[in-house]
């Protein structure tokens, strides 16, 4: 499968504006999403991956044969991607300690909690229902965008499978991927056509010693995450998928749309292709 | 004369200020009203009214043409006036580049190198720089009368160009103000519309123009297209809905049942719901409806033409559908106003509500398509593939001639199943209640309100629609279930029966299975309820045994010999003595027929029987009346009966 | 007879000038005239008109502040002047005789000067023209302390209004706050930013003149567009470049 994408820098002062002009074009409601992105990095030369492992016994047998292809392929970053919605994280002001203090949280004294964080504030973690052993995750493999294209859209090679829920880091391991780091993405998702929309920013998770070298089980409260982008910038994607990326008829058909986008868009937003070398999924 | 001077910017208002126009129509004025005393905007007003009476559609017509006849006059105008303008600058030109050539050539004695930059290229070539000589002289003062002369002049343009300026000032004021009142009437109008909810937007593709959206997003992009219209400003400042080229006028999809060749139901066009017919948010509904029914219409043709296979017939206009029996279903797109749509059919209260439902089922599930298209459409799609996505048609018929064609079914099989146990219970049977569970399937959730479950109503619609009919037996434990499933949505299409039953008495019974045919559900139970009845009369006499007189010797009694045939057996001693009992069962009757039989062991069938002449016949049947037993002898009295002789 | 001062010489070129300057806007009008079809736009055409109304005011004042010294000015032509093959056009270039349509220009402005007052029925179809006939019987001292009298007081009526902004006097006095404006935007109230602009121009005219009134158009003259571009109070524009969130986002780091 191949992935068709332009890209757009959006200042924190223009994306309310945005959104409502995205909602009028695409003629519908923002889908406000939440994801949790683990960036892996292949630790061993490709071929020696064994892919039965672990929890892997859930997973399609299609899937487990398209995980087998990406991973091996060669050494490159891979993303695993798990939705998280709006009420796993945390809530602000409850906390470890505050939720100790008050066994009952039917009635959760106010004042205790305010106290709590103020006399705790840096060791407190706040608690939510989030069950890291329920997330379900997708590994999401991307290829360097093609060199040379002169279409003025980055084009990439892209496919994804289903992977166990829960610990993933077991089975990356087997796969010969260590973790790297995570960053949760947010923003809201729209449709236009056969374009997905995406206007997001990265958020960073609030350093915690010990976690940085696993995906956290925790969530913290949305409060507690900072913009990569310390301006409070978002990134506006606008992509397209193609079954078959040799056929020419169809690529150009998809990049014909991006354009037809970027071109109703252009007095709001400036798409334009991304630096390949952003993009640069291989391990140097 | 020199401290004042205004270009006139527009030549033709000086034409306005020579005296000779405006006497001229005063005097016709005068001529024709007597005087301005009388003249007030009421009287002229009143008076143009008249007019437009009295000229009727012609006047109108007239005026028309005049306005075209306008736009090219004014053209010509135009470009007349241009050319005057030209010609004047050009000539204030010529004329202003002989005094700079003057004064040039003058001044070049003294500053030749500036003087130079602005002589002609003509004088340049012609005379030499420094050839003009210039001296102050003191001629003798002017006469007064050149003086007065000059400041008369000037006084007199002074007056006309403040008379002009005025005038000009004036007109732009009035011109103004109406076009104030306008824009503020017009824009009233515009904010009237959005606060009644309407959407109100630019125009894609005129974007200085105030559109109002009234159409569906999620119809088909032409008639989602359509759902939009320009809000004009009239001269006056009122709203005009602008539709293009879309036809005016409302039109709805019309429903009409038929049985055989009658009208006999029929859908009355929405009503105006209100009665100032003509305001603005009354055309904008008009104009959604319209463009939903014409989208119904087109979405409607699209389906019958699948659903071809049917029987279901399209022309030009009309969409034909043979629904159940002698019921036809007709759809046409008709003109609201059209006053023949309203001829009265001599109409049954049943198949207007019929009708009416009809109509109503195929806008709820064309809003319910509209609602999938929304969900669809806001999925992360699929990835690009050269083959192109088909565009199902919606299921706006298929359900409603699905319960059509159920309903009908189910009541013929109702009153079959019916007429068959009434038949049996009048030869004195006591054949249980059946039940009959209409649309079994559609469970009716609790809370409406949530979109949810409003459309999850909508959806349990278009699943295959199920009824079950069960009935206890005459003999014990006996049950008959006859599961009928109509579905128009998906093959296999029609309806469809699964008869099952649970006869102990006829151990390798089998199930006939799925059945299409309402003929074969009918011979099935038929065939069923026979063979209850034989094991009914076999079992008798031992129920009978088991209470009487255990000790005496065994009667004799009839023996199910051939039960799918309906036949029992009576044997008996002598060889060519034994007795036949035969059975038939249809919807409407039941006859017993006993006859002796010569073959040596009875078991023979058919014309190996040896049938003999001597028959008693005894027949029940079917009696609506709910009198019961009519004077005869139940059918368990005529089989002891026979039994014994 | 005498030769020209200096003093008189720079008269001349100030003449000069201003009638270069007339010539120049009235060729730029033809040109502009005949390079668009029907008309170029109407604000452009106004601009012009303007322009060379301001011009030959220019060139009319000139005339008349040293109307001495160029009434008593003789031009004749030199000896170097080819006199035997150019005489025609030395006889344009010293022409004094007006052109024929000048000279029934000033022929309708002396019937003007000197009209009787038209009958009453003038007055009542046009209040404007009835001032007119109360006019014509002023005396020629009155008509001059009136025109003396109007200019002034029309310039001071015309500077009481605010002739730019988004509200109303009447708006503003209600307060603002309670305009319907069924725009999602908020308009800005410019009055303070209005008055100080008027304030200036006040300025400037005053040392100039107080005759054109309100000609403070906004420069451009084609305010008719929306401001579709969106206006930010605080704009701030991203730190990291686009290209170092989509390398993080791809390898969890910045460079």
């Amino acid at each position: 499968m191949h992935e068709l994408l332009l890209f757009a820098s959006v200042p924190t002062h223009q994306h309310a504006e945005l959104l409502q002009q995205l909602a009028g074009l695409t003629a519908m409601q923002p889908r406000h999403c939440f994801e949790r992105r683990l960036i892996f990095k292949a630790y061993r030369k490709p071929g020696v991956a064994n892919a039965r492992v672990g929890a892997s016994q859930d997973l399609q047998s299609g899937d487990l044969q398209r995980v087998n292809k990406m991973l091996n392929g060669g050494m490159f970053y891979t993303q695993v991607v798990g939705p998280v919605q709006s009420t796993d994280f945390a809530d602000a002001g409850v906390t470890d300690a505050a939720a100790n203090a008050n066994p009952n949280p039917v009635n959760p004294d106010p004042d205790t909690d305010t106290k709590m964080d103020g006399m705790d504030s840096e060791s407190s973690i706040p608690r939510s229902a989030y069950d890291f052993d329920q997330q379900s995750w997708q590994l999401e493999f991307r290829d360097i965008p093609e060199a040379g294209t002169r279409s003025a859209v980055t084009s990439r090679v892209m496919a994804t499978a289903a992977l166990p829920r829960g610990d993933i880091v077991p089975s990356m391991n087997a796969w010969g991927y260590s973790f790297v780091t995570e960053y949760l993405v947010e923003g809201d998702m729209f449709i236009h056509n056969d374009i997905v929309l995406n206007l997001h920013r990265v958020l960073h998770y609030p350093t915690t010693p010990g976690e940085e070298n696993q995906p956290r089980h925790q969530m913290p409260t949305l409060q507690q995450m900072a913009p990569l982008e310390k301006s409070g910038s978002y990134v506006l994607q606008a992509s397209m998928m193609v079954q078959d990326g040799s056929n020419q008829e169809t690529m150009k058909t998809a990049s014909q749309h991006l354009f037809g986008l970027r071109e109703q868009l252009k007095s709001a937003v400036r798409l334009e292709m991304a630096d390949r070398l952003s993009l640069d999924t291989r391990v140097k | 004369m020199a401290d004042s001077f205004t270009l006139p910017l527009r030549p033709n208002l000086e034409k306005s200020d020579r005296p000779d126009t405006l006497p001229v129509e005063i005097a016709q004025i005068n001529e024709q009203w007597g005087g301005f005393r009388d003249v007030n905007e009421e009287v002229l007003l009143a008076k143009l009214a008249e007019e437009e009476e009295r000229g009727g559609p012609l006047d109108s017509d007239e005026d028309g043409d005049k306005k075209e006849m306008d736009t090219t006059e004014r053209r010509e105008e135009l470009y007349k006036r241009r050319a005057e303008i030209t010609q004047f600058a050009m000539a204030s030109h010529m004329e202003t580049m002989f005094a700079l050539d003057f004064i040039s050539l003058l001044l070049s004695k003294h500053a030749p190198r500036q003087a130079e930059t602005s002589m002609s290229a003509f004088l340049k070539q012609v005379a030499p720089v420094g050839s003009l000589n210039s001296e102050v002289v003191h001629p003798p003062p002017k006469p007064d009368s050149v003086n007065k002369d000059i400041s008369t002049v000037s006084r007199g343009w002074r007056i006309q160009n403040f008379n002009s300026a005025a005038n000009k000032l004036l007109g732009a004021a009035s011109r103004l103000e109406k076009e104030v009142e306008a824009e503020t009437k017009y824009w009233n109008s515009v904010l009237a519309i959005k606060d009644k909810g309407w959407k109100v937007c630019r125009l894609p593709r005129e974007r200085q123009s105030l559109g109002v959206q009234y159409g569906f997003m999620e119809a088909t992009p032409v008639f989602r297209d359509r759902g939009l219209a320009s809000l004009r400003r009239g001269n006056d400042g009122s709203l005009v809905l602008d539709q293009g080229l879309v036809p005016s006028g409302s039109r709805f999809v019309r429903v009409r049942v038929k049985r055989g060749s009658r009208i006999t139901g029929c859908t009355k066009p929405p009503g105006a719901s209100s009665n100032d017919a003509e305001s603005i948010e009354q055309r904008i509904l008009q104009a959604r409806d319209s463009v939903f029914e014409d989208e119904l219409f087109h979405e409607l043709v699209r389906e019958a033409r699948a659903i071809a296979s049917c029987g279901v017939t399209t022309r030009q206009n009309l969409i034909q559908i043979p629904a159940a029996d002698d019921l036809e279903i007709l759809l046409d797109l008709v003109d609201t106003n059209d006053e023949s749509v309203h001829t009265e059919q001599e109409s049954s209260q049943d198949d207007v509500v019929l009708a009416n439902g009809v109509a109503h089922s195929i806008r709820i599930l064309l809003s319910f398509a509209h609602r999938q298209n929304l969900h669809r459409r806001t999925q992360v799609p699929l990835p690009l593939t050269p083959k192109r996505r088909p565009n199902p048609e919606y299921h706006l018929l298929r359900p409603a001639l699905a319960y059509l064609q159920h309903i009908s079914e189910a009541r013929y099989l109702e009153s079959f199943v019916h007429d068959i146990v009434t038949t049996l219970r009048s030869s004195g049977f006591q054949v249980p209640e059946f039940t009959a569970q209409m649309f079994s399937n559609w469970n009716l959730p609790h809370h409406h309100s949530s979109p949810n479950a409003l459309e999850g109503l909508v959806a349990s619609s278009l699943k295959p629609i199920e009824s079950v009919f069960q009935g206890n037996l005459l003999t014990p434990n006996s049950v008959f279930t006859v599961r009928m499933r109509t579905n128009m949505s998906f093959p296999p299409f029609g309806t469809h029966y699964d008869v099952s039953f649970d006869l102990p008495s006829v151990p390798d019974l089998k199930s006939p299975g799925n059945l299409s045919l309402r003929e074969e559900v009918e011979a099935a139970v038929a065939h069923l309820l026979l063979l209850d009845v034989v094991m009914k009369i076999s079992s008798v006499e031992a129920d009978e045994e088991k209470k009487t007189e255990p000790d005496t010797p065994a009667k004799r009694w009839w023996d199910p010999i051939y039960p799918h045939m309906g036949e029992l057996l009576l044997a008996y001693d002598h060889p060519e003595k034994h007795k036949k009992l035969r059975i038939v069962l249809s919807r409407d009757q039941l006859s017993l027929e006993t006859y002796l039989v010569r073959c040596i062991d009875g078991i023979g069938i058919g014309a190996a029987e040896g049938r003999s002449q001597h028959t008693e016949t005894k027949t029940w049947k079917l009696q609506q009346s709910p009198g019961g037993l009519n004077q005869q002898s139940s059918a368990m009295d005529f089989v002891t009966a026979e039994a014994s002789t | 007879m005498a030769t020209l001062t200096n003093d008189q010489i720079k008269v001349l070129e100030q003449s000069r000038q201003r009638l270069a300057q007339l010539t120049r806007s009235l060729g730029s009008l033809i040109a502009s005239l005949n390079q668009s079809d029907p008309l170029p736009p109407w604000s452009s055409l106004q601009s012009q008109a303007s322009i060379i109304s301001n011009n030959l005011i220019s060139v009319s004042e000139q005339l008349s502040d040293h109307r001495d010294l160029l009434s008593t000015l003789v031009a004749y032509p030199g000896p170097e002047y080819p006199g035997r093959t150019q005489a025609n056009t030395l006889e344009q270039l010293l022409r004094t005789k007006l052109d024929p349509r000048v000279e029934d220009w000033v022929e309708r402005g002396r019937i003007a000067g000197t009209e009787k007052p038209p009958p009453d029925t003038f007055a009542i179809a046009n209040p404007s023209l009835a001032a007119t006939a109360a006019q014509k019987q002023l005396t020629e001292a009155d008509l001059a302390e009136l025109w003396e009298w109007a200019p002034i007081e029309a310039n001071e009526e015309a500077r009481r209004r605010n002739w730019g902004g988004n509200f109303t006097l009447e708006e503003r006095e209600a307060g603002i706050q309670n305009v319907v404006t069924g725009l999602r935007k908020q308009l800005e109230d410019d009055e303070e930013e209005d008055d100080e602009e008027e304030e200036e121009e006040e300025e400037d005219e005053g040392e100039e003149e107080m005759e054109i009134v309100g000609v403070h158009r906004k420069s451009g003259g084609n305010g008719v567009e929306f401001d579709i571009a969106p206006h930010h109070a605080h704009p701030v524009q991203p730190v990291v470049p686009l290209s170092d969130i989509l390398r993080y986002m791809t390898t969890g780091r910045m460079s």
